[in-house]
This record gives C-alpha cells, structure tokens and sequence, in this order.
C-alpha cells in the first residue's frame, strides 16, 4: 500500500512537476519512537513526504510535516511559503511537544534560506539542528551523531534528478504543443512530440558538457555566472546532435532526403531556444540568468566573524572554508555561489550580507524580512 | 523558460493580493469588509487576525477603534503600513509579523471585536482549533467574533456548480496573484463548538460564502 503510495506519487508529481502538489500536515509516526526519538522535519509538498518516509524507513522517530502551501523544500523556503510560522505553527499545534522528551528538531538544510533558528529558539524553546541537503543521507546523518560531511551539504544534479527534469519539462509542453497541433497541424504532431522529448532528454543527458564549460568560464568571470554565449553554444550542440540523430534514423529507415532533414531542423531549432533559454534557471547548481539579483555578491565583515561555522554547514554549494589560524570564515569558491541567500540568514553575529553592484550594502535584517535570494520575493530592488 | 516562469509564480507579490482576492470574491470583498466594520465602535479594542494589505484594519481605525493587525507576510505588512500612513491612522493601528499559534501570548479578555476576513480558509484544521480556542479567551464577555470566508455549500447541486465556477477563477488567481484557498467545511458548526453564539449569518446564493457575527457568551454570574 504504501509502496504504491510511493510509486504514484513519483510518477505524477514527476509529470507536474512545476504545480505545486499539497499533502496533509501534521506528526507522522515512523516506526515506534519514544520520548527520546528523534524530531524531523519537512515540507508538504508530497512527493518530498513520500520520499523522505521512505528514506528513513526502519528509524524509530518523528516526522512532523510543516504547511510550505505544497511546494518542495528549497523553492518553499527561498520563495518565502515554509517560514518561521509554519514550522513554530506545527511544533506548537501538532501535539509533538508532549510527545517528547527534547527540544531539539532537525531541519531540511535546504530551508536554511527560509527559516531562521534563531528566532525558533527564542519563540519555541526548540534547537534547530541543519540535517543533510538529501533525505537519503539522513539514516547516516543520525548514526553519525548528526554531523554531515561536505558531501552531505552539497547540492548536485546527478543523473536521475536530470531525467526528472526531463521529463517535467517535456510533459507539460508536449501536452500543450501536442493539443495545440492536433486541431490545427494534426500531421506536425508526432514529429513534434518526438522532437520535444528527444530534445528535452539529449539537453539534460548531456547536461555535464555544459557544466564544464560554464564552470571554466566562471572561474574567470567575477561574479561566477555563466554567460550566455555557453548556453548558446551548447543549444547549438545538442540541436546539432538531435539532426544528425534523425537523419541516422533516416538514412536506415530510407528515407533520407534533405527536405526531410530541413523539415526537422525547423521544428526542433524553436524548441530548443525555448528551453535552453533559461537552462541555468532549470538546474539547482546554477541561478537563473533573468534574475536581477545574480549581480549581487555576498561579502564577510571579518571582524564581526566569531568562526562558529553556520555559514559552513548551511552553504550547499560548499563555498565557505575556515582559516583556523584567524578562527574566521572565508569565502574560497566564491564562484560556485547561487546566492541562496542561506549563510547571511542564518549568521548569528550578522557578518555576511549582499553587496549590490551600486555599492550600497543590503543588511541581514532586510534579507531575512524579505527574503532577498537567487527566488524570493522582490520588495527590495536589486539593481 | 520553465523555470523562469516558475519563479515568477512563486513571487507572491502582496501588489497583486488585493485585486486576487477580488476575482476570487468575485468583487463582494468590498461589501463584505464594510458590513463587518459596521459593527466596531469607537474607543473599542480590535484584533485584526490575517490582516493583509490593511482592507479591515483601516475600516476599523476609521470607525474609533484601536486596532492590532497581524499577518505572517512582511510585504503585506509593508504595503498596509503605507496605507495606514497614508490615511493618518498611524496613533490608532499597531501592525506585527506574527502568526495566530502566538495569540497565546496575548492577554485574556482583552479585546472588544476581533476579525477574520479570508484568513481561516488559509489555515491548516490544527491551526483552525488552536485559534478558535484563543480568540475565544482572548475577547471580553460579550465581545465579538467577525468573520467572513469561503465555505463549502451544503447543497450537494450548489457544491458542484461552485467547482465549475470556481476552476478556472482559481487557475487565473493562482497565476497572477499566486493565492489558492481551501474553502472551510461547517464554519458556522465550527464556531458553535468553540463557544461562539452567532448573531447572524449571511451566506451568498451559491452557499460559498459567509459572513458571520458571533458573540461570546457574557459571564453566568452578570
């Protein structure tokens, strides 16, 4: 039953995945926890529900499910939906304070953008304690005396993520398309269903040749953002690629012909501008390149740093190390920042903020009020 | 673009709160937030629960009272703040960032009217308790209990006519003003349960929508 739960959840939140899909909140048992067991949080968004419980399938604990308007955990807690009063709201309505015995929660690392633990603290009494970015890595978190490894803090977009995306991508649009041409074009439909889903899965197959070309230029640009010429090139190359795939086809299937290969080209060279127009915005390693706030640069106020290592443990980027010798934070790969926004809300002595590319500074206070991030809401102006 | 597109929708811009609430009502919010002020009298201490853009709370203010807004959206707060400037409210309205699991924090039996105006509907069924309890302790003996909101229809016909309706209005709410709502099953029973006396009750034709007074009880003993 609850493998089947897991297996349609999957597939339609992968189908939809930019509709946010709400599940019930509140405390779920897994397991048979006791009054010392373990608190977890999540989202209610329910493909995360799903997963996360199957992730920790086997741990005696508590998993309450906060109110994000069911959105996932990042997009929720940048966009200013998971908040410091959904998660004080489910620790004081839930019923979970008589459950146990601690105070303690551990909280998905990625609502760090969001939440602040501070002001958790001072208003529930609760320790807000960052787990892993992944829901898998939790069980290991828990054995491991809830420390996390760099890798446990890093954000990544491995292969399946890139599939999903794929097909989250070219499901709603071939929906679209597809009864679009069907009344007006019926003969265009199935080449151009097959072009968008070809297209969408070569983009994000290949999606690692990209990488290493954006990262390469961003280790020379400032402000560590690929340019737009990378993604151009590269929509060149998978367009490249997608024609010759079809004239393979062809030429086996005998019927090669150059009206044919035209035929195609002019169908597939739309669809692949439109999506690789923002492709960076459709990745979790990179910012969107339409968002005004990619020229904002994060800066550390050495002095004010009491090396306490938050900014460290939150960053999913993995762009702060310490210097041990100064007891101070430094931001080493400066480059590799999405400017989520998650070290400046959570520094407890206010030493991190954004610099906008006028010079004026944006302070802690208006960036955790407004939640200024490479998401969030726009009270503030950036340029 | 996806993303792009996404991201915008997730930008839940409180500029576009208020013309949201007006496709979702219809356009009745109007009316609805002006005979529920009619009942707040001057000199009188008022709770506006959910209080937005301001809409309640300055009707409020204008009327005499003193009024506390909350909310937990900052950038609501930001815009009824202006408002309330705007109108030189500002001796007669405090605003704060805070949600209703605080209400336990302010005192007992020390508000005249407290209001909720499209707020309930935003709240979980655990949340929805929690508060009822507390407003219920937190109003004078006699005070009163101002709501309107989305229901439910009890007509099995209405409810089914309400979905069709309501679809595609949600559809363009969600786009534009990115505001969904889940309308509350037996509000009025709700209430009763809580302790609350209805004073009266209006439901518009389609049974989607209430506007109730209630009252709370005044001490046995007076």
């Amino acid at each position: 039953m609850s493998n089947l739960r897991y297996l349609v959840a999957n597939v339609l939140c992968t189908l939809l995945r930019f509709i946010p899909i709400p599940c019930r909140t509140g405390v779920i048992k897994i397991g048979n926890p006791g009054r010392d067991s373990p608190v977890l949080l999540t989202c209610n968004y329910w493909l995360t529900v799903e997963r996360v419980k199957k992730a920790i399938r086997g741990i005696d604990c508590y998993l309450l499910v906060a109110n994000s308007r069911g959105i996932n955990v990042w997009c929720a807690s940048a966009g200013g939906h998971l908040t410091n009063h959904s998660v004080i709201s489910i620790l004081k309505t839930s019923g979970i304070e008589e459950l146990v015995g601690h105070r303690n929660i551990i909280l998905p690392q990625l609502a760090a953008s969001g939440i602040e633990a501070k002001v958790i603290k001072e208003k529930t009494g609760w320790n807000v304690i960052w787990g892993p970015v992944y829901a898998h890595d939790i069980p290991e978190f828990l054995r491991n005396n809830l420390k996390k490894t760099p890798n446990m803090r890093e954000i990544k977009f491995p292969l399946r993520q890139r599939l999903e995306i794929s097909v989250a991508w070219a499901f709603p649009i071939s929906l679209i398309i597809g009864l679009i041409l069907f009344f007006v074009f019926p003969k265009l439909m199935i080449p151009a269903l097959v072009a968008i889903w070809s297209l969408s899965f070569l983009t994000f197959l290949a999606f690692p040749l990209f990488s290493r070309m954006a990262d390469r230029r961003r280790k020379r640009t400032p402000n560590g953002q690929p340019r737009f010429l990378d993604t151009l090139i590269y929509s060149l190359f998978v367009w490249g690629i997608f024609i010759l795939l079809v004239s393979i086809v062809e030429f086996l299937t005998g019927q090669l012909s150059w009206i044919e290969i035209l035929r195609w080209a002019a169908i597939s060279v739309i669809l692949t501008f439109v999506l690789n127009m923002d492709l960076m915005g459709l990745t979790p390693i990179y910012r969107s390149e339409f968002l005004k706030d990619r020229l904002l640069t994060i800066e550390i106020n050495q002095e004010k740093c009491i090396g306490c290592r938050t900014c460290e443990n939150v960053c999913p980027r993995n762009c702060y190390r310490m210097d041990e010798e100064k007891n101070v934070a430094v931001m080493v790969e400066a480059e590799r920042c999405i400017k989520c926004g998650a070290c400046i809300v959570q520094c407890p002595s206010d030493a991190l903020y954004f610099r906008r590319p006028d010079g004026e500074i944006v302070p802690p206070e208006v960036i955790r009020k407004f939640k200024l991030n490479f998401i969030g809401t726009r009270a503030v102006r950036v340029e | 673009m996806c993303a792009y597109v996404l991201m915008r929708i997730f930008e839940s811009s409180p500029k576009k709160y208020d013309w949201g609430i007006r496709i979702i009502t219809l356009g009745k919010a109007e009316n609805v937030y002006d005979s529920l002020a009619s009942h707040v009298k001057s000199g009188q201490r008022v709770l506006d629960i959910g209080c937005g853009t301001g809409n309640m709370t300055i009707r409020a203010a204008r009327r005499g009272a003193l009024v506390k807004g909350i909310d937990v959206n900052p950038e609501m707060l930001e815009i009824a703040l202006a408002k309330i400037e705007k109108e030189n409210l500002s001796d007669r309205v405090e605003l704060h960032e805070m949600s209703v699991v605080e209400l336990d924090k302010e005192e007992s039996e020390s508000y005249d009217v407290v209001t909720a105006v499209l707020v309930l509907s935003e709240l979980t069924t655990h949340e929805l308790d929690y508060t009822l309890k507390e407003v219920m302790r937190i109003l004078k003996p006699g005070g009163l209990f101002l709501v309107a909101d989305e229901v439910v229809p009890r007509n099995r016909l209405k409810r089914v006519i309400n979905w069709i309706i309501r679809a595609p209005l949600l559809l363009i709410t969600y786009l534009v003003a990115q505001r969904t709502s889940h309308p509350i099953k037996n509000l009025p029973e709700r209430l009763e349960k809580a302790g609350f006396i209805i004073e009266s009750i209006r439901v518009s034709r389609l049974e989607n929508f209430v506007e109730v007074v209630a009252r709370k009880p005044m001490r046995e003993t007076e």
